[in-house]
């Protein structure tokens, strides 16, 4: 005989947030609703038939749900779905928009290494990574991703204020003509002109030119 | 102008206004994709991605998906909201400028028709042709992102 359930609110705001391509379903609980909610997801590769349960994300009480590894081919687009339960009620499947790994991600800050001679500071610039399922697999770098990737740059002299920003493809930058014995900082943001994606800027590294002999 | 990108095809070089285009889509994917209800076919990509076609079919490819898009979806998608529809009307603007630029390499037959890139267009016509006009020229709009991320 089949079970009778009541309905349940939706669960609200269901959507994808992507960094690095680490692509994580979340929702928001059914309106009025506190805790004891279950809920269950399933996704789909966009043109292609069949929704897919997810098994780890079955009967779950958080509001989240990482599909980095099911939506991990960045050819292909995705939608997901989750369902909420509730003593014997039950939602509706609620859908994400349509989800496209390569221009639905955000990218983080570049990493910055610093190193100054007496007028000079050299900046080496790396890329985030794109999400991997494991330390062992091999890393792919945001570059190879993103060919038109590249990065601006901010010097500040702290002692006079004045500031230069440069944008380079590379991932050096050598800033020459500095003054001795001063303190300068850099910060540095990825650009993706094609799809539009810009990272922030990155955290300030402070460093200081060396003293004239 | 800022944002064009010169796309390689074989012997032929276009310049695309891609950043603008992809602006104009952004705009409206939301809107334009949520119109297109259903998630079991794909116009461009069924039963085979885009990115399966050899590198030395993409121009020919392109240049009969810019024609597809001219033809056959910019003027089967008019809505009930000005905004959407002036966005359309400037991405289609500039499909037209790409069009007859990579018109050019092809009379220079410097963009050559293979089989492979024959057999997909057929692949792609006929998902467009297993829909009512109106729903299969907007679910082709509402994907032009893989358009764009395989072209580029």
């Amino acid at each position: 005989s089949g079970e009778l359930y009541c309905s349940l609110l939706n669960p609200r705001h269901v959507r994808f947030e992507s960094i690095n391509m680490k692509n994580v379903l979340h929702w928001s609980a059914p309106e009025g609703t506190g805790n004891g909610v279950l809920y269950k997801v399933k996704y789909s590769v966009y043109g292609v038939g069949k929704w897919i349960r997810k098994p780890e994300c079955r009967n779950i009480n958080r509001t989240w749900c990482d599909l980095s590894s099911e939506t991990s081919d960045y050819e292909e687009q995705y939608y997901a779905s989750v369902k909420a339960f509730l003593n014997g009620m039950v939602s509706d499947w609620v859908e994400t928009t349509r989800f496209n790994p390569l221009t639905d991600t955000k990218i983080e800050p570049p990493m910055l290494s610093i190193s100054s001679t007496e007028r000079s500071i050299t900046i080496i610039l790396t890329a985030p990574e794109k999400w991997k399922r494991s330390p062992e697999e091999e890393s792919i770098s945001l570059l190879q991703v993103y060919p038109g990737l590249h990065y601006n740059v901010s010097v500040l002299n702290k002692k006079t204020k004045k500031r230069w920003f440069f944008s380079i493809s590379n991932h050096t930058l050598v800033v020459p003509w500095l003054e001795p014995g001063t303190a300068y900082c850099v910060s540095a943001q990825i650009r993706v002109t094609t799809p539009l994606l810009d990272s922030g800027f990155s955290k300030e590294h402070c460093i200081a030119t060396l003293k004239d002999k | 102008t800022a944002g064009n990108k010169i796309l390689h095809f074989g012997a032929c070089r276009v310049s695309m206004s891609m950043t603008e285009i992809r602006a104009g889509f952004t705009a409206i994917k939301a809107n334009i994709q949520a119109r297109d209800p259903i998630r079991t076919l794909s116009i461009l990509s069924s039963p085979r991605s885009l990115h399966k076609v050899k590198s030395s079919d993409r121009c020919c490819i392109t240049h009969h998906l810019l024609n597809f898009y001219m033809d056959k979806v910019f003027k089967h998608c008019k809505t009930e909201d000005s905004y959407v529809n002036r966005k359309i009307s400037s991405i289609a603007n500039s499909f037209l400028s790409m069009r007859r630029k990579l018109g050019q390499c092809h009379e220079q037959n410097q963009c050559m028709c293979g089989q492979e890139s024959t057999e997909k267009f057929k692949e792609i016509l006929a998902n467009y042709e297993g829909m009512n006009v109106t729903s299969a020229a907007m679910k082709s709009l509402g994907e032009l992102d893989i358009l764009l991320d395989w072209m580029e």
